[in-house]
């Protein structure tokens, strides 16, 4: 069947299996490797990628059903060797990663908790952890990617101005236009 | 959260010691890391493996016909296609014992063929393969082949594969006992446990626990027709070691034909070290089809192909005194080795554990006994903490049953034993000699921080809240710096086992450190910069460092055991010392004294006293751009800074250290809660702690998991229940609780930066002070051990009075 995606703000189209996955169409296909697979139940998080700005793993959703959307993967974070983003940052000065396999995938999820902090309170210790259980990490026991989200929310929260969520929304918006 | 008080400290006044942050992070931030399932060669072709769904069984047909015929297949394969390979080796047998195994080709004890012909001896056994288009086509066809099989009955305990009966794994094998294998003294062990006036006993099982490293294996095969050369791609924690085993011992060709490339690794935690027999695969059907062949693992497929590890049967008795002075430790284990032997199993279930047993005490008489055993089960090996975490199990399970027996507190008996600061170079009658260290420091110091004295008013003040508060005390020495070479051919270990670095200078000042380790997630890019940098006194940014690919890095055997840092770092620092001993000489040839009147520091060689005097000095960059050029040179200077060492440490290294586990149990749902952790460890002088801490944590949290939920879990038949993460169950980040860490530094005096093993040493003791933990909690219901995991379920039903 003929689909369509947006991909990091790229149009895609192409021709898909009916029983194609998500991530299937993200790493073999548009060669976007970023996203990593390292499951076959939809544990381990590694595939977690932003679905019209929710995180969602790209290993249980099939293409098609995906159809129209907007994607963005970890190469749409930031450009090749570009400025991390100000989670990236954050877990970059709390080392928190190690062998480095679910780390995108832990980026795209916490990427969610963090963007919704900016004019919220922060989330609690408890909060960031909840969130992060549908990522597993062998390497790290999860401390310094805890650390890194903390660190990355009380920045998100000091750079973000004291304004309505909507009205800050809005000026982001009209700065970038 | 992390509590980190210890100081750091920095060594030397230089980079070395120093929370540098990480050069990997970035890119592995920003997904542009390469793993090996992220390799797009041009024309690659994908392999699936077929493995057998019966755990026991006689071939008696496979018909590929039907999935020849499949679309996008390209050859399907079987054990009938590669009788000219041999079997992959198995090269730790322990010293001194009989393997029962029939030998390789090459002399060496063999292991298993490539792929299974007439029967197969576990879930997963591979049989057979398929390479096709694509991945998807190739898993289709795997269905496609029909395998006629003959049950047999299967055995999955090493206990029952040894008794008699049993079904019989291997015809060479009778019995289905690999090795039994012992170390300490019999007779005086014997002799002190009779004589006692207390003795204690415990029968343990430490449960078999998977690996689980996020990235499951894969490998890519290029054989390239024009040159003769092999190429492998391969989530590789050795690969200098995979080159030695694949070329010599396996397929045959050159040793100089074959190229091994170790891409960022997802995590291995032991093993990624192991031979598999995809790895030869890929290579031989890239030669057949002329195209390369790509095989990426599924989680599945880990599970049932990727060696598992712990897996201990145990009868342990220790003596004592009954005011609590241990006078002998013995251990009868029956080790489960899997169907076959692993790359160096059988080493991992007897030395590795057998001689780690007496921990960080000083006891007189200690013996140790192990029966490594077949069954129907995956292939054993190495597991983050291997030997060390089974030993301090039951060391630390004795002992707290110990101190219940004679009424004396855990940390009291515990400290009365600790080897004794002055008794160091200690030898613990089991054949290791601890080279050094302050027990008394640091078990005093994890037992301060935990707040051990509070911890009678915490039970009471839990108790009114409906929990069961218990504390648990666990220390251990763990060998580390795999190491000495012939040191380990005594143990059984065949091939060198030392590590190498290279120092390359180039003529701009910027250097290029080599080394033959490989990381999997240990950054060595950014502390063995540190160590060259240290040394050499530059930036470390001038640093690079190249590791994990058989051309570009010089010999050496890959991370494990915790010894990169010990063994690789130190080859580092004496190729630096060269480098920084020829700058000397040329500084003096260009300086135009006497070399006694040269001196080298912070990056620049001058005449004794005119350290600030531009004219009697010369910069790193000016001496390397000097003899890079060569001019002027007297005939004993080669040209060029170029310099290798081979690091071969005259003995292993020992950190230690003691953790406190705080656990809560609900009295309604059995459930059991870490509420507090502390852990105070020692790896002598650390590169960067920012690294170490990280594996610290990373170390306890897997520790944790096999304490309360992790479980390879066979059933009689010998189908692995636990076949995927929805049926294995793996810490998530809501399971660990907070830490306090602290750490004590007692260099190795066997090595010159006084490093000890650090990766993998927090995972040793962590599944003792929880399970002691637990017992603590229920001791009042008559509780005096509960198996692992330590499930709501057991402990529900031990709160109700069941018996385990």
């Amino acid at each position: 069947m003929d689909l369509s995606l947006n991909v990091n703000g790229r149009p895609e189209q192409f021709s898909a299996q009916p029983n194609e996955l998500l991530v299937e169409r993200l790493r073999d296909g548009l060669g976007l490797t970023g996203t990593k697979v390292g499951c076959d139940t939809g544990q381990c998080g590694t595939c977690v990628v932003r679905l019209d700005g929710r995180s969602v793993k790209s290993c249980l959703i099939l293409t098609a059903a995906a159809a129209g959307s907007a994607v963005t993967t970890i190469e749409g974070v930031t450009t090749p060797g570009g400025e991390l983003s100000g989670l990236q940052e954050a877990l970059r000065q709390e080392h928190g990663t190690q062998c480095g396999f679910c780390t995108p995938g832990m980026v795209m999820a916490l990427g969610e908790l963090v963007d919704n902090t900016a004019d919220r309170e922060a989330p609690t210790e408890p909060e960031i952890r909840e969130w992060l259980t549908g990522n597993l990490c062998r390497c790290t026991g999860y401390h310094s990617v805890v650390r890194g989200v903390q660190r990355a929310c009380s920045a998100a929260r000091e750079d973000a101005p004291a304004q309505p969520a909507t009205a800050t929304a809005a000026a982001a918006s009209g700065q970038e236009g | 959260m992390t509590t980190v008080t210890g100081e750091t400290s920095p060594q030397g006044g230089g980079v070395l010691g120093r929370p540098l942050d990480i050069r990997e992070d970035p890119q592995l931030l920003r997904g542009e890391a390469t793993y090996v399932g992220d390799i797009d060669l041009p024309g690659t072709a994908h392999m699936a493996i077929l493995g057998s769904p019966v755990a026991h069984a006689k071939i008696l047909s496979i018909d590929t016909k039907a999935a020849e015929q499949l679309p996008g297949v390209l050859k399907v394969a079987t054990a009938a296609d590669f009788t000219d390979v041999m079997p992959l080796p198995c090269i730790w047998i322990p010293g001194g014992v009989e393997s029962h195994f029939p030998p390789h080709p090459y002399g060496l004890p063999g292991s298993r063929p490539v792929l299974s012909g007439d029967t197969v001896r576990h879930v997963g056994d591979p049989l057979a393969v398929v390479v096709a288009e694509t991945p998807r086509q190739a898993a289709a066809a795997l269905a496609a082949i029909s395998v006629e099989y003959e049950p047999l009955t299967a055995v999955t305990r090493a206990d029952e594969a040894l008794a008699e009966g049993a079904p019989q794994l291997h015809e060479a094998v009778p019995g289905n006992l690999n090795a039994y294998w012992t170390c300490g003294d019999k007779d005086r062990t014997d002799a002190a446990i009779a004589a006692a006036e207390v003795t204690v006993e415990l029968d343990l099982v430490n449960q078999r626990t998977i690996n689980s490293p996020i990235e499951p294996r894969g490998a890519v095969g290029d054989y390239n027709a024009a040159t003769g050369e092999y190429t492998l791609y391969a989530s590789t924690q050795g690969p200098h070691n995979h080159r030695f085993l694949l070329s010599a011992l396996v397929l045959g060709i050159p040793f100089n034909k074959l190229r091994v490339v170790a891409p960022t690794v997802g995590g291995s935690f032991g093993t990624k070290g192991y031979l598999y027999p995809d790895m030869p695969l890929v290579l031989l059907l890239s030669k057949a089809l002329g195209r390369p062949v790509k095989w990426v693992d599924t989680r599945t497929g880990l599970m049932n192909s990727t060696v598992q590890g712990r897996d201990h049967r145990q009868h342990v008795t220790l003596a004592g005194t009954r005011d609590g002075r241990i006078t002998a430790v013995r251990c009868t284990s029956y080790a489960n080795l899997g169907a076959y032997p692993s790359t160096i199993g059988p080493g991992v279930a007897t030395a590795l554990m057998g001689r780690s047993i007496s921990g960080m005490y000083d006891i007189d008489a200690a013996f140790c006994e192990v029966y490594a055993a077949f069954t129907n089960t995956v292939s054993l090996g190495a597991q983050r903490g291997s030997g060390r975490a089974e030993a301090a199990f039951l060391m630390e399970r004795l002992v707290d049953r110990y101190a219940s027996e004679i009424g004396m507190d855990p940390a009291a008996v515990r400290r009365k034993n600790l080897v004794p600061k002055e008794k160091f170079p200690y030898d613990n009658g089991l054949g290791w000699t601890y080279d050094s260290g302050d027990y008394q420091l640091n078990f005093d110091r994890a037992i301060e921080l935990s707040g051990y004295a509070d911890m009678p008013a915490r039970k009471t003040e839990a108790r009114a809240r409906g929990k069961r508060l218990g504390v648990g005390i666990a220390s251990y020495v763990a060998i580390c710096g795999v190491g000495p070479s012939t040191r380990m051919s005594k143990e059984g270990m065949l091939g060198g086992t030392w590590e190498s670095a290279n120092i390359r200078v180039h003529p701009t000042g910027e250097v290029t450190v080599t080394v033959g380790s490989a990381s999997t997630g240990q950054s060595h890019g950014t502390v063995f910069a540190q160590v060259a940098a240290d040394e050499l006194g530059i930036d470390p940014a001038q640093v690079q460092v190249y590791e994990g690919d058989t051309l570009k890095a010089p010999y050496g055997q890959g991370t494990y055991g915790s010894r990169s840092y010990s063994m690789a770092a130190p080859a580092i620092a004496l190729t630096a010392r060269k480098i920084k001993s020829k700058l000397v000489k040329a500084g003096a040839v260009f300086l135009g004294v006497p070399e006694d009147k040269v001196v080298y520091a912070d990056g620049k060689v001058f005449v004794e006293g005119h350290e600030d005097d531009t004219e009697n000095t010369k910069t790193f960059a000016e001496l390397a751009m000097a003899l890079w050029y060569g001019w002027g040179l007297p005939p004993e200077i080669e040209p060029a800074l170029d310099e290798t060492t081979h690091f071969d440490p005259p003995d292993f290294n020992y950190p230690f250290g003691t953790h406190v586990a705080v656990v809560e149990i609900d009295e309604l749902t059995g459930e059991t809660e870490v509420v507090a952790y502390t852990a105070v460890d020692d790896a002598g002088n650390i590169g960067n702690p920012k690294i170490v801490l990280g594996q610290i944590e990373g170390s306890i949290v897997h520790g944790l998991g096999q304490a309360l939920m992790e479980h390879a879990e066979y059933a009689p038949d010998g189908q692995l229940v636990s076949r995927d993460l929805g049926h294995y169950a793996l810490p998530r980040a809501i399971d660990a609780p907070f830490f306090t860490l602290d750490k004590t530094v007692t260099p190795s005096p066997h090595n010159p930066l006084g490093a000890k093993g650090a990766g993998e040493i927090a995972t040793v003791p962590p599944a003792a002070a929880v399970v002691n933990a637990v017992v603590d909690a229920l001791s009042d219901l008559g509780v005096r051990h509960i198996d692992m995991p330590v499930t709501p379920e057991k402990v529900w039903r031990r709160l109700r009075g069941e018996a385990q």
